[in-house]
């Protein structure tokens, strides 16, 4: 019976002491981030470099078309050529949405990175029976893209001493006019963040 | 009645003089520091708004700062953007500084420009 309590004792002891160990957690306020930067890139660096993209994209005019027409845009490779572990779709996706709300493209998910499965699947529907044939997406129906948006976010690492290191994020971007093969937009932006040696940058 | 009316012709005169302000300083001790010289727009052959803002940083410290800008359609309703987010701009000591920012649709025709100091 002693030994029944004493476990419970030190049960409850051990569950306290944890408790109080606990590091509280709390929510980031997005809009004013007062946080302490980090080594890695955080989600205000990939704002920053689709804020930077999307402004020098429509600065340049490269997006303009005749008769406010829009432009179809595909998703091409955009490669995390950094030592952590980052979907590049944190970058282009603020891009994507941005350039969608412009006005100046339509982006296609038919083909490319951003490619939604169902444009095809729907389509391997036509000799199904059990679906209503006038509702299938006819042939010819799908639109290909005249730009394509591709690019690399690099990383490189520089002791400064033994006790602190430069880290550099590159962000390079390209727009590249499907139909000539020409790059008609590129962007890049740089992020350098210098700390401690022991700060892990992956 | 002579008199009413040059005053109601004055005051109409002054209140079509105030001219909205588009820069904000977020901390007031800002204005000790930097002054905006001027705030320009133009509206672009492809029908986006464009702003640029000139202003100087009148210490002898290289300082950054950070600026944001909001969006309006003719109706007052906000257009989000991703330059509602913080960006820092840099200003040299005792030098003039450029601030220049593209709506993000043709419909952003009305803007708000926040400055605040760095937090880093």
């Amino acid at each position: 019976m002693n030994k029944i309590k004493l476990s419970l004792v030190v049960s409850t002891l051990s569950l306290l002491l944890l408790s109080g160990c606990a590091q509280k957690v709390t929510k980031i306020d997005v809009n004013n981030d007062t946080g302490e930067q980090v080594m890695g890139l955080d989600y205000r660096d990939f704002n920053q470099a689709a804020g930077e993209a999307v402004q020098s994209m429509l600065k340049s005019s490269a997006l303009d078309k005749k008769n406010d027409k829009r432009h179809v845009l595909a998703i091409s490779n955009v490669t995390n050529d950094t030592m952590q572990h980052i979907d590049t779709d944190q970058l282009v996706k603020k891009i994507r949405v941005e350039l969608l709300n412009s006005g100046k493209v339509y982006v296609t998910t038919a083909i490319g990175n951003a490619e939604d499965k169902m444009n095809k699947e729907a389509r391997a529907l036509r000799e199904d029976a059990d679906f209503k044939q006038d509702t299938i997406a006819k042939e010819g129906t799908l639109i290909a893209p005249d730009m394509s948006l591709s690019g690399k976010i690099l990383q490189r690492n520089i002791n400064i001493n033994k006790d602190m290191q430069q880290v550099e994020y590159y962000f390079m971007l390209t727009l590249t006019e499907v139909k000539t093969g020409f790059a008609v937009w590129e962007g890049e932006t740089l992020i350098g963040k210098r700390g401690s040696s022991k700060s892990v940058a992956w | 009645m002579k008199l009413y009316a040059t005053l109601f012709t004055l005051l109409l005169l002054i209140s079509g003089c105030a001219s909205k302000s588009y820069v904000k300083f977020v901390d007031n001790s800002i204005e000790d520091v930097i002054e905006i010289k001027s705030v320009n727009n133009r509206v672009k052959e492809n029908g986006f708004t464009e702003v640029q803002i000139k202003g100087e940083n009148e210490t002898d410290q290289y300082m950054l700062f950070r600026y944001r800008v909001t969006w309006e359609d003719k109706d007052g309703f906000e257009i989000p953007s991703l330059s509602s987010n913080w960006t820092e701009f840099p200003a040299h000591k005792n030098a003039m500084f450029r601030i220049n920012i593209i709506g993000p649709s043709k419909k952003a025709t009305e803007y708000q420009i926040y400055i605040d100091k760095d937090i880093k």
